[in-house]
């Protein structure tokens, strides 16, 4: 009689194993448990009472790749990108759009309503109606331009390949280059680890470069000296997050505005450098956002280019509660 | 009797062979249909392959398993779904697009108050990153593949917060090149696939070796 | 001797491909301190040479089997052979890629134009089944490492009787028209995936295939073989041809003397007991039979196809593209997670919602067609087993029955006969 139990317990045995791969193959699933999760998301969860704006308006660019916002002295905002430039009012509604072949990373206009487009590695000059004038020589191969600005006679370009900002004359000559690391000086270098690379003009006349290794804004003279700089890097609001931050920025009277990756938020500096409150929240944002430029639109408006919705936000301050 | 059983042996048996031959040969002769140069897949025998000069041009290389980072979510299942104790897929770090940064989101936990290499600092698990001090303020980070378990949390620190240097990759001196990889039948974003043996790695948004292979931003070929 | 051993590591070291990347996308910082950025190491797997090594051990292997089995006639040098296997195949190669598994590669080359199969794949796939069809079953006697291994641990073997190994021989059929369905369709390779011995074989896997694994070894103790018997899929296509092959193994060198000493020495039940009478059944019930199994057939097949057609959205669930937009569809609410992984991959990945119905519906389609192939395949595998249990064929000696017999030749050992001498 014995055989007949080893049989039975090892045929038994041998149904487990089937039904073992039936079960397996049919009703499990791979759980949903990831032992060796980074929660990024409650990091992004920015703390509302701090934003003391709101988002008014949203304009969807004719483009569909967008990578450059400026305005003009009387509000107009121009939008670059790959193929496509256009001009729209202040309250969003196009002016012109132009069919305009390559990629245009950053863009600015002057007070005289001339557009300055930075393609990859040289600067082209446009008048106000988008008509090309002037293509410049490209500083070096490796050169990534990244932003443009002007102030009088001198156009500013941050070069974040070469890790330098140009100081250019309007006919496309280099007269100078800013920010090369010189101890004698107190210029501490560019530290640019990632392609985005901005500057804007002090209303004073004087340069605001972002050092985004360094997690800084620093202020230079028409003539390259480091005048001040501040910033500091935390993941904490105060703060600017991650490798290299702000990615873009803009003055407006009384302030800086500061646009981030990797937390994406936009928030507001005083000109001292502290900390006023946030303009958008990370909420706000897709995931992985990288590229918010920033301009300062008609009544200090705010705007926003999403590169990842592909659209053109336009933030004002909240109204005062009763 | 006898020699009716032999003859119909006889046939099945030719009748099998016959099949045999045809199938293998089916196999290995057929051409692949439309379009093919994505270098995705493996070298296929398209219309060009006489003049082809490619790694992947000669015919029927064995194929191993490859990650495309650009699909990565980094869900964890890379550590914990693999055959092999730790896993054969690791952090591989690209140096070439490494930024160097002191304050490495793939290195640092996100709330860490003050920068060093203190354990409780770091965001990887098994602390297989190890950092090196190169000159103000540049530091380089360097992955000990013997520690590494593939979690990804890195990938995602790094990515979020820096350049996306640090990519998931299957080390091909580690992986046991299974026929169907245990990894790739759990992967939520389908990033797995076979690719021919010459061309073991992909990595996201850098350009391959001229030597290699031929020039193509492999990262634009990602979502 | 020292010297010798540095020489060999440092030929080795040099035979290590590795590529590297080298190119910058964006410029690197500016070092000062005269530091090198080092290369980001990327090392190959195992030389492409060595799979062709593979192939020529398989052949070298099959043959020196088959010539044991069929003109050595002894136990041992299969088992050492067999054990030899275990250690190559096995151990050494960790069991990838093994013929068994090969057939889901050949079946999605077949189904898939954009799978490449190695050449090596399907040497594998096609030698076992060549050389079975010109000496049996040598294959599963001394080069399958699975083979070797359950025999290892086959120590007290029971007659199950013809009931159940009929029944459990069913198993076999199922997973290989599931197999090929899932292989063909792209799904998975569930042969690999439910690889009893692979992490014996690499002394590393999870506790499941541990699990499962020990198991099958447990059950191995009493039953000879189970997974060759009774889920081995290769075994089914082998069996096929090993009842065609050209020579097989004999019990006996010469002539049977029906001294009934072999009856029980087959662990497998591979052996024919004999019918003794020339014709059992008169012509009448013949022929009646043989008309019953005309109209079974045809309606055995149908009927599989159709039940088995029924059961296609079940059988397509395992698919990846189904299960996706199964879950878009019906979002899984659970209170810590809120959308599971793949949903999350899915979302990044900025895929239309249609496309992934569209995609699902397109592999439904396919596992439609596919699990009426695969259900008139069992209806016909079944029916040809009925009729082969009703028309017994007539054999006075103990012989072996050659599509189950595994060519082992244990039961040689008892045969008293001497060899004839010309």
């Amino acid at each position: 009689m014995k055989p007949k139990i080893f049989i039975i317990g090892a045929v038994v045995l041998l149904l487990l194993v089937v039904g073992f791969m039936i079960k397996d193959l049919f009703i499990d699933s791979p759980g949903n448990v990831n032992p060796y999760a980074f929660d990024l998301n409650s990091l992004r969860k920015g703390d509302t009472s701090q934003c003391m704006y709101s988002e008014d308006q949203q304009i969807k660019p004719a483009g569909s790749e967008i990578h450059g916002i400026s305005t003009d002295a009387s509000g107009n905002i121009y939008i670059s990108g790959k193929d496509t430039l256009e001009k729209l009012d202040s309250t969003g509604k196009v002016a012109w759009i132009k069919a305009y072949p390559g990629n245009a990373e950053c863009i600015h206009v002057d007070e005289k309503g001339n557009i300055f487009l930075g393609m990859e590695d040289h600067i082209e000059l446009l008048d106000a109606n988008g008509t090309k004038k002037a293509a410049w020589n490209s500083p070096s191969a490796e050169a990534v331009l990244t932003s443009i600005a002007t102030s009088g006679k001198d156009v500013f370009v941050a070069d974040a390949g070469n890790k330098l900002v140009y100081r250019y004359d309007y006919l496309g000559n280099i007269e100078l280059k800013i920010g090369q690391k010189d101890p004698s000086t107190g210029v501490p270098g560019f530290i640019i680890p990632s392609p985005y690379f901005d500057l804007a003009m002090d209303p004073d006349g004087s340069l605001w470069v972002a050092n985004t290794g360094r997690h800084e804004l620093e202020k230079y003279t028409r003539e390259g000296k480091l005048i001040s700089s501040w910033g500091k890097a935390s993941m904490e609001v105060k703060g600017f997050c991650g490798c290299c931050n702000p990615s873009h920025f803009a003055i407006f009277p009384g302030g800086f505005v500061t646009a981030e990756k990797a937390i994406e938020r936009v928030k507001i500096y005083d000109m001292k450098g502290n900390f006023v409150c946030l303009v958008a929240l990370p909420e706000s944002f897709e995931e992985g956002t990288k590229g918010l430029d920033l301009a300062i639109g008609a009544q200090n408006a705010i705007l926003v280019l999403d590169p990842v919705k592909n659209l053109v936000r336009k933030f004002i301050p909240k109204k005062k509660e009763s | 009797m006898q020699d009716r059983r032999s003859f119909i042996n006889l046939f099945v048996r030719g009748s099998f062979l016959t099949g045999l031959a045809f199938l293998s040969g089916a196999l290995i002769l057929r051409k692949k249909e439309g379009e093919f140069c994505g270098l995705d897949f493996g070298c296929n025998r398209c219309d060009k392959s006489e003049s082809c000069n490619l790694p992947e041009a000669s015919l029927y290389r064995e194929t191993v398993w490859q990650l495309d980072p650009a699909k990565c979510i980094q869900c964890g299942r890379c550590a914990t779904s693999c055959v092999m104790t730790p896993s054969a897929v690791k952090c591989t770090h690209v140096y070439a697009m490494c930024g160097y940064c002191d304050l490495c989101g793939g290195y640092l936990k996100p709330d860490t108050k003050n920068i060093s290499t203190a354990a409780e600092n770091q965001l990887c698990p098994t602390n297989a990153i190890k950092r090196k001090f190169v000159e103000e303020p540049f530091f380089e980070y360097e992955i000990d593949e013997a520690l590494c378990i593939g979690c990804g949390k890195c990938v995602k620190g790094c990515s979020a917060f820096g350049n996306g240097s640090l990519q998931l990759q299957v080390r091909h001196n580690r992986c046991q090149n299974c026929n169907q990889c245990s990894i790739a039948r759990v992967c939520p974003s389908d990033a797995y696939s076979r690719v021919p043996a010459s061309k073991p790695y992909l990595l996201k948004g850098i350009e391959q070796d001229s030597t290699t292979a031929p020039k193509i931003n492999l990262g634009e070929k990602g979502v | 001797m020292k010297t010798l051993r540095l020489l060999i590591f440092l030929v080795l070291l040099s035979t290590i491909q590795t590529s590297t990347y080298a190119i910058q996308r964006f410029p690197k910082p500016e070092f000062e301190s005269g530091y090198t950025q080092p290369q980001t190491l990327m090392p190959h797997g195992r030389a492409e040479i060595l799979s062709y090594l593979d192939v020529a051990v398989l052949i070298i292997a099959l043959t020196f089997i088959s010539w044991v089995i069929i003109r050595k006639r002894s136990r041992n040098w299969v088992f050492w052979t067999s054990m030899f296997s275990l250690a190559y195949f096995g151990f050494y190669r960790e069991g990838c890629v093994c013929a068994i598994g090969s057939i889901q590669n050949v079946s999605l080359a077949l189904f898939d134009s954009s799978y490449v199969i190695p050449v090596t794949v399907i040497a594998f796939f096609i030698l076992p089944l060549v050389y079975t069809l010109l000496f049996g079953r040598t294959f599963c006697a001394g080069v399958c490492p699975f083979g070797a291994m359950q025999d290892l641990v086959a120590f007290r073997p029971q007659k199950l009787g013809t009931r159940l190994n009929a029944i459990l021989g069913i198993i076999p059929y199922l997973y290989l028209g599931l197999a090929i369905l899932y292989a063909a369709t792209g799904t998975d390779f569930i042969i690999c995936r439910y690889d009893p011995f692979v992490g014996i074989f690499r002394l590393n896997a999870s506790f499941g295939m541990f699990f499962f694994a020990g198991t099958l070894l447990v059950s191995g103790i009493f039953i000879a073989r189970p997974y060759c018997r009774f889920l081995c899929p290769y075994g089914v296509l082998l069996n096929w041809f090993s009842r065609f092959s050209r020579q097989h193994m004999t019990i006996t060198p010469a002539h049977c003397i029906q001294c009934r000493l072999c009856e029980n020495s087959c662990p497998y039940d591979a052996i024919e007991i004999p019918l003794t009478e020339k014709n059992p059944e008169n012509r009448k019930t013949r022929v009646k039979k043989l008309i019953i199994i005309i109209f079974l057939l045809p309606l055995l097949t149908f009927t599989g196809g159709w039940t088995a057609s029924l059961l296609h959205t079940s059988l397509a669930g395992v698919h990846s593209k189904v299960k996706l937009a199964r879950q878009v569809l019906h979002p899984v609410k659970d209170e810590k997670q809120a959308e599971t992984f793949e949903i999350q991959a899915y979302k990044s990945s900025g895929k239309p919602e249609a496309q992934v119905y569209q995609e699902a519906l397109v592999v439904l389609e396919r596992f439609k067609t596919g699990s009426w192939w695969v259900g008139s395949f069992m209806g016909l595998v079944f029916g040809l087993l009925i009729a082969g249990k009703m028309l017994k064929k007539y054999d006075p000696d103990y012989v072996p029955n050659k599509g189950r017999c595994f060519s082992c030749a244990k039961c040689v050992d008892y045969c008293p006969v001497k060899p004839e001498k010309n």
